[in-house]
């Protein structure tokens, strides 16, 4: 390699160096975002206790029979795979010709989803039993118990674990180049076919790739910080109260007892 | 009298362990009736059935006359009615305390954020929390998270209020304030269910205490009864240990 192949390549293919990475941002971004919906969704469902209605209970079990079907296939089969099954597959069974773009994030969401299934479901497993009881005691059923309490804190137990995901999916985006989806990878092979170099194309397309997962890593941790509040809180002053302080309180009871 | 719970031939089994066999009791508007017993005698069980986070194996509970054992009897409007406090706390630990208070009245009884904040405060002033709404549940001592936890019970202006040991998960010099709370709420007629080891709370505060062993029902009666003068042996054996072990010197 010479430096100045490596400068000029930068400064001719800039745009499509860009551009390439633009895509592979947004599909890994909306593509985890989904996923994370869909895993979040299917771990609740998988988590939703067994009714005692027979009918009920047979339609829950069926239900929860496809979605480990759908966890085992997704996660048991190369994405790369599945891109050209879902992408061909769909062209040729049913005529659908989908939009590249749209195949590419639908591709990377529903791997994501089947991932995330999985995570989610163990989250809500290890939330503290008494956080159910507590939340059906005061009327809830298991969606609002679900949405109001127990979801929350699995996203928050969860977040690392999804910003590995979202890390992953900037890299295996790349993947997407044999429906030919214009991220970073497929934009970086089209500047190698013009300027009939290999090294030097591929460790500026490396590069992009680090500075996105390694500021993606940064942000996540930000919004972590974020999700858990001020160390400290402030005390409202107020004198309306019957009982100001714990040492007021146990002096009363001790008055009481006298 | 116009009792609120009624309990009738209640039994409750984990596989073929009989936990609970034939309870009958019943707890009337303004009361506050303690149970008592050895652990393992199914006391939390008993509270845990009456509200259904448990489901009796059989018997009844009438709840105004309604049995709410009947599947068409509405669970989630029922579980509304009483409140629960546990030995835990069991705080919404991705809330503050406020909103410990306001979730379930928005979310279950669905008033909107204004009134709920305003039946909100009126409890945390009444468990002297009040300059706490801020704090997240992990900021507070456990004296003031059981605190927190009555007002957020309060908050949804149940008819009776259940306890389970209350103040067994606290520090010894954090147990005076839950129980003062407690016995002010005691006073302003508020129908009160409490598990407790506290016998002296049961002694000062209670109407009626019942005493269970082993899945039963041994004895109940008035304080006075089953303090001062219990008719069965196994009260008193339970007592005698009980308030050896308060007192170890
Ligand atoms: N989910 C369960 N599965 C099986 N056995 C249970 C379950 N919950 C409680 N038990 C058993 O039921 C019995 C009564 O338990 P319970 O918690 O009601 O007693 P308790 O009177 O509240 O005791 P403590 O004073 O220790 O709280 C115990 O022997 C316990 O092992
Ligand atoms: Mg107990």
């Amino acid at each position: 390699m010479t430096w100045s192949s490596f400068i000029k390549i930068i400064v001719k293919y800039w745009p499509m160096f860009l551009r390439g990475a633009g895509v592979t941002l947004y599909i890994a971004i909306i593509g985890t975002i989904i996923g994370a919906i869909i895993g979040l969704i299917i771990g609740t469902i998988r988590t939703i206790p067994l009714p005692d209605n027979k009918a009920k209970r047979a339609i829950l079990k069926v239900i929860n029979t496809l979605l480990s079907m759908y966890v085992e296939v997704f996660r048991g089969t190369p994405m790369i795979v599945q891109a050209m099954v879902i992408y061909y597959g769909s062209l040729m069974l049913f005529n659908i010709d989908m939009n590249k773009m749209f195949a590419g994030i639908f591709i990377i969401s529903i791997n994501t989803g089947a991932y995330t299934a999985e995570i989610v479901r163990g989250g809500i497993i290890s939330v503290d039993k008494g956080q159910f009881e507590a939340s059906h005691a005061i009327g809830m059923n298991h969606i609002k118990t679900m949405l109001y309490v127990v979801l929350p804190q699995v996203v928050r137990n969860i977040l690392p674990a999804m910003g590995n995901e979202f890390v992953i999916n900037i890299k295996d985006s790349s993947v997407l180049n044999v429906i030919s989806v214009t991220e970073l990878f497929y934009q970086t092979s089209s500047v190698t076919g013009n300027v009939f170099r290999f090294f030097e194309p591929f460790l500026i397309a490396s590069i992009i790739y680090l500075v996105m997962t390694l500021t993606v890593t940064r942000i996540l941790r930000l919004i972590e910080k974020k999700m858990d509040g001020p160390e400290n809180f402030n005390v409202i002053p107020g004198n309306q109260m019957q009982v100001a302080r714990p040492e007021d309180m146990v002096k009363n009871s001790e008055q009481t007892r006298h | 009298m116009d009792n609120i719970i009624e309990v009738r031939h209640l039994s409750k089994s984990f596989g073929d362990n009989e936990i609970l066999s034939d309870i009958n009791f019943a707890v009337n508007r303004g009361e506050v009736v303690c149970i008592i017993g050895a652990s393992g005698s199914g006391k939390s069980t008993l509270l845990r059935c009456i509200n259904l986070l448990e489901k009796p194996s059989g018997g009844e509970i009438l709840y105004h006359d309604n049995n709410v054992l009947d599947n068409k009897h509405d669970v989630y409007a029922y579980r509304t009615k009483l409140g629960m406090v546990f030995q835990q706390f069991n705080l919404f630990i991705n809330h503050n305390v406020l909103s410990n208070c306001t979730i379930g009245q928005m979310k279950v009884l669905h008033r909107n954020k204004e009134e709920a904040e305003e039946v909100a405060m009126k409890y945390l002033r009444v468990v002297g929390m009040d300059q706490y709404i801020n704090a997240k549940p992990r900021q507070l001592s456990g004296g003031m998270k059981q605190r927190v936890a009555i007002a957020r019970a309060l908050s949804m202006e149940p008819d009776v209020l259940l306890f389970d040991e209350p103040t067994s998960a606290l520090d010894p010099e954090m147990v005076g304030e839950v129980l003062t709370v407690m016995k002010d709420l005691a006073k302003t007629g508020l129908t009160m269910l409490v598990v407790t080891h506290e016998m002296g709370f049961a002694n000062e505060v209670a109407d009626r205490v019942v005493f269970m062993d082993q899945g039963l029902i041994a004895e109940e009666g008035t304080p006075k009864e089953i303090f001062n003068n219990p008719k069965q042996e196994r009260t008193r054996e339970f007592l005698r240990r009980i308030l050896r072990d308060a007192k170890p010197e």
